[in-house]
């Protein structure tokens, strides 16, 4: 299998499943009207409903939707073979992803720009808006951890990379200074902080910077501090937590915004690179199997895969996204398709070059599983994407530095808003009963602490196979919201209903698995680290299975109740 | 036929700008414009909140804002007594997935 076939197979697959079959879906079913008013026209307030064109609304959804996920998820699914990861990234697009990005966005908008909580109370129960909240706060709480771990004890471990994140954050600080301070032009100020950025970066790999690094890492071989944590792991990690902490109670402007925006020129281009090296360089799989065995140390093919990659095939949190973010903000109905579908198509392609820097740039698979070993999923990354940027003459250890920052940076940035959201959340759940909760430094710093527990204790794929199956028990409750509303609509609603139903049948076999296993490994536990880690990851699934149980159960009363005619008597 | 491929290029090239921006700046704009927004909504609030029931007696001088404030009441009723969620805090966390 040749990269450029891959790439040809993509291409069918968004003809087929964006231009002939969401077409249709969009046509026969769901028939939106360009002349309806929209939630944004109607309700613009200047704060939450403002209209926005197509274009620049598929850049927001694209970026809001794609970030690390369809990355490492890719990545750490090639070891059952690349032939089952890459037909659960097509056709899990093509079937269940877009049409929950689109359904929902299009619920949202026929809903009066409701949001998923309030469409959960309204058509399930009021206690399916709680499990969501469930869902959402374990969803953070995992992303953190499997993003820190991967960060943390992964990339910034590597003596070529703590600098370069530093001076590229410098770079955003500066980009927002000059921009709201310095009244300074917008071209400017990017070429200003991307330029610093690049030199950085080149500093960093420099062999009298990286050695300052390896002295205080204590490499080659770094010692342990405690439980199994390394000198270099650990200081890599409080770098992690003090750029989450600026991140989250600074004002937004001033940090998390301008270092988002010189990481996204970054990112892009990186990625630009990578791809042109790609396509001039044309690998093939070489010994790469298309299909190792039906079970690896993570589990078995089914149910495990599907949990494994979330984003780039299916993700919960992107319903949110449409919900309440680009839903109330659509000029016109036939807008959603090409921006929900289009986006989750686009991001499709991102997860299918992902895939192919862990199988093509490795060629087999005991190279890519040493690289997995040493550096996890985004280590693989970065050394696939360095080995791509070779053939466009960028030297290697640049591309491996330049790809390691550049991940760094991308994890980082979406710590930082996670730490924000979780620190609002927690004053908002604990605020009026423990009012120290209000305060924001407390709130991040909780946040941090049960970070930390994640990140040191529970190893990484563990976390990144539960984050997953919260996510996607989150994208079986958006389709069945989907399913619900369209039957009240009295449209036809199988398109939504058997992904639904796939989806969480799927979604509570895999955390079945992961709390047996986890239950498995409390008793044949060695070290007191890893009882406790299993017995973390085990109460986490119980308790995500009971939610999902109560979800199941209402849903399907729900779904029983639920009549063509009930459109006209619920608000 | 050169004045349509030229047409054609443009729009193109208007398409390309407006996603760019979309990823890079949008978010920025969006963030000073929901500010800008917050702010004018607590001034209707403290001038005419009794319009929703807060006991705030509208001066004189707010009154003379009542024709320039009338045509976003009701928007400004809808926006202020909406039910929220942590689901509508979640696009202001974009990315993280």
């Amino acid at each position: 299998m040749n990269t450029i076939f891959v790439l040809i197979i993509a291409a069918i697959a968004l003809f087929l499943g964006y231009g002939v079959y969401a077409r249709r879906i969009d046509r026969d079913v769901i028939q939106p009207d360009p002349k309806r008013a929209c939630p944004a026209k109607l309700y613009m307030d200047g704060v939450d409903f403002i209209p926005a064109s197509r274009n620049v609304l598929f850049g927001y959804q694209f970026k809001s939707i794609a970030a690390l996920g369809p990355i490492l998820g890719p990545i750490a699914a090639v070891q059952w073979g690349w032939l089952p990861a890459l037909l659960w990234i097509i056709f899990g697009t093509s079937f269940i992803g877009w049409v929950q990005d689109y359904a929902s966005m299009m619920m949202g908008v026929r809903r009066d720009g409701d949001t998923l909580g309030a469409l959960s109370y309204k058509l399930i129960s009021p206690r399916a808006r709680n499990i969501l909240m469930l869902f959402l706060y374990f969803y953070l709480l995992l992303i953190m951890g499997a993003f820190g771990n991967t960060v943390g004890k992964g990339l910034m471990i590597n003596p070529k990379v703590p600098l370069g994140m530093i001076i590229v954050t410098l770079a955003g600080i500066l980009a927002g200074q000059m921009l709201y301070k310095m009244k300074q032009d917008i071209v400017l100020t990017s070429i200003v902080a991307v330029a610093i950025s690049f030199l950085g970066i080149g500093i960093s790999t420099l062999p009298a910077v990286s050695n300052i690094f390896s002295g205080l890492y204590g490499l080659p071989k770094s010692p342990v501090v405690f439980l199994t944590v390394t000198r270099a792991q650990f200081i890599g990690t409080l770098l992690v937590f003090v750029f989450c902490y600026l991140g989250s109670v600074l004002p937004i402007w001033s940090w998390a915004q301008p270092v988002n925006y010189v990481s996204f020129w970054i990112i892009a281009l990186g990625m630009l690179g990578g791809v042109l090296g790609m396509l001039i360089w044309r690998p093939g799989m070489g010994e790469f199997p298309a299909f190792t065995q039906w079970s690896i140390p993570t589990g078995p093919l089914w149910p495990m895969l599907f949990v494994t990659i979330a984003c780039g095939a299916i993700s919960g949190w992107h319903s949110l996204v449409s919900t309440s973010g680009t839903a109330r903000q659509l000029e016109c109905e036939t807008d959603a398709l090409p921006v929900g579908g289009g986006a989750m198509f686009m991001e499709m392609v991102l997860a299918t070059i992902a895939f192919l820097t862990a199988t093509v740039a490795f060629g087999s698979l005991a190279a890519y599983k040493e690289t997995l070993g040493k550096v996890a999923a985004l280590g693989v990354f970065a050394e696939g994407l360095a080995r791509f940027l070779d053939h466009i003459g960028v030297p290697h250890d640049f591309g491996v530095a330049y790809g390691s920052v550049f991940l760094t940076i991308m994890g980082l940035t979406i710590m930082q808003l996670a730490v924000r959201f979780m620190r609002v959340a927690s004053a908002e759940l604990l605020g009026d009963k423990v009012p120290v909760f209000k305060n924001v430094h407390v709130g991040t710093i909780v946040a941090l602490i049960l970070t930390a527990i994640f990140v040191w204790i529970v190893p990484w794929l563990t976390i990144w196979t539960a984050f997953g199956a919260a996510n996607q028990l989150m994208a079986g409750l958006a389709l069945l919201l989907i399913s619900l509303w369209l039957k009240e609509e009295g449209k036809r609603n199988t398109w939504a209903l058997y992904p639904s139903i796939f989806m969480l049948v799927t979604t509570v076999a895999a955390l079945i698995l992961l709390a047996y296993n986890q239950f498995k490994g409390i008793a044949v536990a060695k070290t007191s680290q890893a009882a406790i880690a299993a017995a973390l990851v085990a109460i986490i699934a119980v308790v995500l299975i009971v939610a999902a149980a109560f979800l199941i159960a209402d849903g399907w009363k729900a779904l029983q109740k639920r009549r063509p005619e009930m459109a006209k008597k619920t608000p | 036929m050169l004045d349509r491929v030229h047409k054609k290029l443009r729009r193109a090239m208007r398409m390309l700008s407006e996603i760019l921006y979309g990823m890079t700046v949008f978010d920025w704009v969006r963030g000073l414009r929901r500010q800008r927004g917050e702010i004018e909504q607590l001034f209707m609030l403290i001038t005419f909140g009794d319009l929703i029931g807060i006991p705030v007696l509208p001066p004189y001088y707010a009154l003379r804002l009542l024709p320039y404030v009338v045509p976003h009441i009701n928007r400004w009723k809808h926006s202020l007594l909406r039910e929220r969620d942590w689901t509508d805090l979640a696009e202001l966390i974009e990315g993280v997935d």
